[in-house]
């Protein structure tokens, strides 16, 4: 146990000196949400005004998007770093060592989750910049948590297609989903205020309920704990089910 | 003119094999087809309930009346991308070179590529105004404006296409011409693709207002939604014209200096 957790850190602090190493493969996907979030903010400034958002600041509605957006490019920088590792054969040496195989997979994973601290406090940043006040300290972690939650379930599911496709041509597939992910949730506006098919697809979407409850932390200043439940079950569901998705290849892996 | 036939032909079968290799290739035609009907399919969705709501926004059937403008010119850039990656994919590979070496004309190594450009980007904008009429949407402006956001879709498909080989022949490498593509959908989003300009505030909107994206999408919307007047239009074209003028002037300018390097 205790030795599965030091690979891990080793690997994590491994992948996250590659951060400073291939700078042009990872700044994007640290500006990226600091992107996001002045283009949607500044973009969809007026939708604010829309009865659905009470008066409720458009960038701070926009803040847990953007956090969220930001842990999941985290996590699929982290596939992609595990594709990157296949490629180059250092996968396969680690396999011949002696570290548990877990490790292979909880390695990029932490990585990413620090990458995810990172990048949400990049956003929060940002916001008060823009004028929007933190939350308050419950609140504020809990949004910390909600984007680790949401980056260690996509770094699960770009790590179970890098260890299944082997390549990091296969990265727009992880990109996709995530980014699609998001897109078809209440990314922009309150489910109140979507229309026709995105009303029906966003309330079977897992991340509809973790940016419900982060934005709920965000906008009122407490927990709400009808809010916020429906958020953590979701988001753990999806953690268990992609993790299931990751560790499935290890095996098969072993035997080639 | 005898000298011209030679040219238009071998224009004809570069921008034909462009046209092949990317209907061959997913990665190059799928994004530019598939992010900008998922974008306004979302947006479509998401903000239904801003015409007549929210002040500022012109007065539309529907907000899907709104987006295909925007779908049209984020298509544009996407496949422009594809396609000056795929030109310095032709440098990188060595087929630039051979072409060179071959007695095929220099204009038309850069006319084949941008015909293709030109192709691809008439049929998105064929493409997006089907898809969304089959979903209810209308062009107000009829046949004729369909004319007008197709002229200005095809300019702007050039201006992109220029800028693409430009950044091909000074880089050589498909992965900076495609390390450009946040930088387009930086311009996309900072100008009113989206939503209106109107509806902007501070900094946002000033930016905005300077993007010259901004009025290529209004004009091709004013003539989707109504309103359009032969100044929207003339607009339009114009700037599309003049974005094109100048990528295509720096391609030609940066493809003599290639070769003359290369001699």
């Amino acid at each position: 146990m205790m030795k599965g957790l030091a690979v891990s850190l080793g690997l994590a602090g491994r992948n996250l000196l590659l951060v400073r190493r291939v700078p042009s493969v990872f700044i994007p996907s640290l500006i990226m949400p600091l992107f996001i979030l002045i283009a949607t903010s500044g973009a969809f400034h007026g939708i604010g005004s829309l009865p659905e958002f009470a008066g409720a600041s458009y960038l701070a509605f926009t803040i847990p998007m953007a956090a969220t957006m930001g842990a999941g490019f985290a996590g699929i920088n982290s596939g992609m770093t595990v594709a990157r590792d296949l490629e180059g054969g250092f996968f396969d040496r680690l396999q011949s060592s002696p570290a548990p195989r877990v490790a292979l997979i909880m390695g990029p994973m932490f990585a990413a989750l620090v990458r995810s601290i990172f990048t949400t406090t990049i956003v929060f940043i940002a916001g008060l910049i823009g004028g929007v006040w933190l939350p308050g300290l419950l609140p504020l972690l809990l949004i910390y948590g909600f984007a680790l939650l949401f980056g260690a379930c996509a770094s699960c599911w770009a790590i179970g297609v890098a260890l299944r496709a082997r390549t990091v041509q296969a990265a727009p597939i992880m990109q996709l989903v995530v980014f699609l992910s998001v897109f078809m949730s209440v990314a922009y506006v309150p489910a109140s205020a979507l229309h026709g098919w995105l009303g029906n697809v966003a309330g079977l979407n897992p991340v509809t309920y973790i940016l419900t409850a982060s934005r709920s932390a965000e906008l009122t200043g407490s927990i709400i704990w009808s809010e916020t439940w429906p958020g953590l079950v979701a988001g753990f569901a999806l953690l268990i089910l992609l993790g299931v998705f990751a560790l499935a290849p290890l095996r098969h892996l072993e035997n080639r | 003119m005898t000298a011209a036939v030679p040219v238009i032909r071998q224009t004809a079968a570069l921008a034909w094999r462009s046209i092949v290799t990317t209907i061959r290739l997913p990665q190059a035609w799928f994004p530019a087809l598939f992010f900008p009907l998922v974008l306004m399919a979302i947006f479509t969705a998401s903000f239904g309930g801003a015409p007549g709501t929210i002040p500022g926004f012109p007065p539309v059937r529907s907000f899907l009346d709104f987006a295909v403008s925007g779908a049209i010119i984020q298509g544009v850039l996407i496949g422009g991308t594809s396609a000056g990656a795929a030109f310095a994919t032709d440098i990188e590979g060595g087929f630039f070179d051979r072409l060179v070496a071959s007695p095929t004309s220099r204009t038309s190594i850069l006319t084949g590529r941008l015909g293709a450009s030109i192709a691809l980007g008439v049929g998105q904008a064929l493409l997006f105004i089907s898809v969304a009429a089959i979903f209810g949407a209308r062009v107000d402006g009829g046949v004729l404006g369909i004319f007008i956001v197709v002229v200005i879709a095809s300019l702007f498909a050039a201006a992109v296409g220029g800028l693409g080989i430009f950044l091909a022949l000074r880089t050589g490498s498909g992965e900076a011409v495609q390390g450009m593509f946040p930088l387009f959908f930086a311009l996309l989003f900072f100008s009113s693709a989206f939503f209106p300009l109107d509806t902007m505030v501070g900094w946002y909107h000033d930016v905005a207002a300077l993007n010259p994206i901004t009025y290529l999408v209004e004009s091709m919307r004013r003539e989707i939604i109504g309103g359009a007047t032969i100044w929207t239009a003339l607009t339009g074209i114009g700037i599309a014209l003049g974005l094109a003028l100048i990528t295509v002037g720096a391609s030609a300018l940066a493809l003599r200096r290639r070769l003359r390097v290369a001699a």
